[in-house]
């Protein structure tokens, strides 16, 4: 997997917008097809499920589907190539993956339990930190 | 070669003749001085000059228009009152001469030479610290005479001083290093060996490297004048002058730390900040001490996360520009047996760390599961006056009237504000002229207030009298008694001391608060109001019955009305909060209790405690401190919280939501305005607010004293709460110093 990945070269700019949607979904599968490589030398068999990881891998994708310019969206498919170059040729280590894929940018604490729903604004605060 | 063998003869020939006309003044006007001056007194003819403010904003106070005399500095005429030193004089004209001997606050040596300035019609350069202002002085300090003379002094004091500034702790906060690049000369001559002097162990607080020292004699003045312990001194003569102890001795004395920041050089600094960092990386934050009742001013230097030394800031009516030992030192408990996760302590005794949801989840259901009357809180030692008021109107929500503040005993009389600061204001001690101590050693309960009295023991003579356990005083002082017993016989005047006090004009009495947790206490207030009444200690121009609190929280406490409804709470309780309490006693508390501990160290309150809430400490936080004297000051956050610590408030605020009785206020702003219905004088910052009624108003009471003598209120000075006792450098004092 690594090899191919390692032959990859920066494609020229997409001329449309199409172009640059179907490489998207061609990053996109190519991230896929890397997950259970990802998953054996990460070792994450037990934090994480093959679907997780797509799904965290989707969401990345669709935080950025209001972009339409096509520079831009090649930019960022270059940075998501990039990413997904370093952790396949394990250039990161577990907890990276761990950390970024897995529990999310919201941290440990999970902050959303259904009984503070209607709690106010400071206890909210309170809750996350002493500051602000 | 050749070439270059004459050059480098040339160059050594030219150097040969430079030598024979260099001197060590380097600009050249000033090799001629004398000339220099007069074509400089010519040349001036200053009709109007503009108008110069004294240093550091200082305001002059002429008392008596018959002794205003006036002199002229730098031909700008000043009006002085008589008897100021002709440095004050040029002070006020907005001068500053440099000086290192020279300390307002202690007597005048006049040895280091440095203050010299030329006055006109005297022969020679004078030193202005010694000299007192005649009128009509003309007193020049910007000639070059008196650049001259500073120029020969700076290289008379460098000649011995070591080249040590860069591994030098007082670099770059360094008299001699400021006023050598000010005034030195740009080159040295010097080329014998330096002196060097061997080090003195000072005890575990001040390091000492005694070749720095310049023999300005501060330090001794220092600790026989305003510490009053004689342990520093000079020995030898000449270039063999040392300071020293004597004889191998530590230097004992509860404001032995100041010795550093009055040293102009390095020679006294502070052991426990020895090499840890540059002043010029620390970020000073100006703050209040809470380890005691004074409220000491204090600036907090911080280098990022980390508190890094402590030193006073000036106030006249509190600590003047001194600060206490304990209040120095202590922290480095900020950084030890810190709580730092809220913890739940679980079936098999240990405890385990939670999250703030699941905490105060586990404490407002068991709170809701407790018979109000059975609620009880406890504000620790350290409170600050805004999380009082929160904890009480959190308590009050939920049914119950018992909290208390650890110290103010269990019946306190909150009623009256007189009856519980100290009324006379500490800079007030000053005009007393005899004292009666009830019950406290101010030398371990509050040293700044003891340096005061000790102040104006010696400027009038005044007499002191004190009731109570042996104890160490450094003042002349009269031992009446060591029970309430003698008090009543001050009362009916038929002790010896009792003429003392009737014969001062302004007699002071200070209750301990070591008194609020005896039995007797009503007895012995009324003993000491009847005192007060006999000997006219209270009348309209004049209070002198104060009560010494002991610690930062309970003042405010008292004006927050923080009284239990039942003596016996704690017997009875059920639920107890402790804010912070350490040092309140539960033995008596039934086996089943729950315990919610909320504090930010891990110190004797944790041991029963059954929930930890790790709250934030002073340096941590904003928060309203009421002083002994009746003045309210505000700490300032200049640290971090530690770990997933929260503020004291803000976490009985989050508690009062969660178990559904929120409180109206979320933010600091909003927690004031609350307590301005409550005690507004709390709101009114660095301004002292006196009691308004006095203490005729009490009830009659016909408790009658007991013979149990009175007992020492505070064992250990350097260890009295949780964060000295935390504090390794305390625990070294107390090992070392501990009389
Ligand atoms: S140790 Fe410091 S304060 Fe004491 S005499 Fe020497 S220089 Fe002055
Ligand atoms: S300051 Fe005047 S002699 Fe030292």
């Amino acid at each position: 997997m690594s090899q191919i990945l390692k032959r990859l070269k920066v494609p020229p700019n997409s001329a449309s917008l199409e172009e640059a949607r179907t490489r998207t979904f061609e990053f996109f599968r190519m991230c896929c097809r890397s997950i259970p490589h990802v998953m054996e030398i990460y070792n994450l068999h037990d934090v994480v499920t093959p679907s997780q990881l797509r799904s965290a891998a989707a969401a990345e994708v669709r935080k950025n589907a209001n972009i339409t310019n096509p520079k831009v969206i090649d930019m960022l498919l270059f940075k998501g190539m990039e990413e997904l170059m370093n952790i396949v040729n394990q250039s990161k280590q577990r907890h990276h993956i761990v950390g970024q894929y897995v529990v999310g940018n919201q941290g440990l604490v999970q902050d959303v339990s259904a009984k503070d729903r209607d709690a106010s604004n400071f206890l909210k605060k309170f809750y996350s930190s002493n500051y602000s | 070669m050749g070439l270059g063998l004459l050059a480098s003869r040339a160059l050594r020939s030219s150097r040969i003749i430079r030598n024979s006309t260099r001197t060590i003044v380097s600009t050249p006007e000033l090799k001629n001085a004398d000339a220099a001056a007069a074509a400089a007194a010519a040349a001036d003819a200053p009709s109007d000059l503009p108008k110069r403010n004294p240093v550091g904003g200082a305001r002059v106070h002429l008392p008596n228009p018959d002794d205003v005399i006036e002199v002229f500095v730098d031909g700008y005429p000043v009006k002085i009152p008589k008897g100021m030193t002709v440095l004050q004089a040029c002070e006020i004209a907005g001068v500053d001469i440099p000086r290192f001997c020279y300390h307002s606050r202690l007597s005048i040596a006049g040895n280091c030479r440095m203050c010299l300035v030329e006055v006109e019609k005297s022969p020679k350069p004078v030193a202005s610290c010694a000299m007192p202002a005649l009128p009509g002085m003309k007193i020049k300090t910007d000639t070059p005479i008196a650049k001259k003379a500073r120029e020969g002094v700076m290289e008379f004091l460098l000649m011995n001083h070591p080249l040590d500034c860069p591994i030098c702790d007082q670099g770059g906060e360094c008299d001699l290093q400021d006023q050598s690049m000010a005034f030195g000369s740009d080159r040295g001559r010097f080329t014998e060996m330096k002196r060097s002097v061997v080090d003195k162990n000072l005890g575990p607080l001040v390091k000492t490297v005694m070749t720095r020292c310049i023999q300005c004699t501060r330090c001794v003045r220092f600790a026989s004048e305003v510490a009053g312990v004689e342990d520093l001194g000079m020995l030898g003569r000449g270039s063999g002058e040392e300071i020293g102890t004597y004889v191998e001795k530590l230097m004992t004395s509860e404001l032995s730390g100041n010795v550093i920041d009055i040293c102009p050089v390095g020679a006294l600094t502070s052991k426990p900040f020895a090499f840890k960092a540059r002043n010029w990386e620390l970020k000073g934050t100006e703050s209040i001490d809470v380890t005691d009742a004074v409220g000491s001013n204090i600036r907090i230097d911080s280098r990022g996360p980390e508190v890094m030394r402590v030193v006073p800031r000036l106030n006249e009516d509190i600590n003047e520009e001194w600060i206490s030992d304990k209040t120095r030192f202590f922290y480095d408990g900020l950084k030890r047996q810190r709580l730092n996760d809220p913890m739940i302590r679980g079936a098999d005794g240990r405890f385990q760390a939670v999250s703030w949801r699941d905490a105060l989840a586990i404490v407002a259901e068991v709170m809701h599961q407790i018979k109000p009357e059975e609620i009880v809180g406890v504000a620790g030692k350290l409170s600050d006056a805004e999380s009082m008021m929160a904890l009480k109107d959190l308590l009050n929500k939920m049914g119950s009237n018992n909290i208390f503040c650890e110290g103010n005993g269990m019946s306190p009389n909150a009623d009256l504000r007189s009856g519980y600061i100290m009324n006379t204001s500490i800079s007030g001690l000053e005009k007393a002229d005899a004292f009666l101590l009830v019950g406290t050693q101010p030398r371990v309960e509050a040293a700044m207030v003891n340096a005061r009295i000790r102040k104006t023991v010696k400027a009038t003579n005044a007499k002191v009298g004190y009731v109570g356990p042996a104890a160490d005083f450094n003042y002349d002082h009269e031992h009446l008694g060591t029970d309430p017993q003698t008090l009543v016989e001050i009362a009916k005047g038929s002790h010896p001391f009792s003429s003392a006090l009737k014969n001062a004009k302004n007699p002071v009495i200070i209750v301990g608060a070591g008194v609020f947790d005896r039995d007797d206490k009503d007895a012995v207030f009324a003993a000491v109001d009847t005192i007060a009444k006999n000997n006219n200690v209270v009348r309209p121009d004049w209070n002198g019955l104060n009560v010494l609190l002991l610690n930062a929280a309970q003042a405010a406490a008292l004006d927050l009305g923080l009284v239990p409804e039942s003596d016996k709470c704690i017997e009875s309780a059920k639920f107890v909060y402790l804010m912070g309490a350490d040092d309140v006693n539960l033995d008596k508390l039934p086996d089943d209790a729950f315990v919610v501990y909320q504090g930010h160290h891990g110190d004797r309150g944790v041991y029963r405690a059954n929930v930890i809430l790790p709250a934030s400490a002073f340096t941590e936080k904003e928060g309203i401190y009421e002083n002994t004297e009746g003045c309210a000051q505000i700490t300032m956050p200049a640290v971090p919280t530690v770990g997933d610590a929260r503020d004291d408030w803000k976490i009985v605020r989050a508690l009062s939501e969660v178990a559904g009785v929120a409180l109206p206020y979320d933010s600091l702003g909003a927690i004031r305005s609350r307590i301005k219905t409550v005690a507004p004088n709390l709101l009114e910052v660095d301004e002292r607010q006196p009691a308004t009624f006095s203490t005729s108003l009490r009830p009659e009471v016909s408790q009658k004293v007991s013979a149990t003598p009175f007992t020492p209120a505070v064992e250990n000075f350097y260890m009295t709460d949780a964060i000295t006792r935390a504090s390794k450098i305390m625990a070294q004092c107390s090992a070392l110093l501990k009389k």
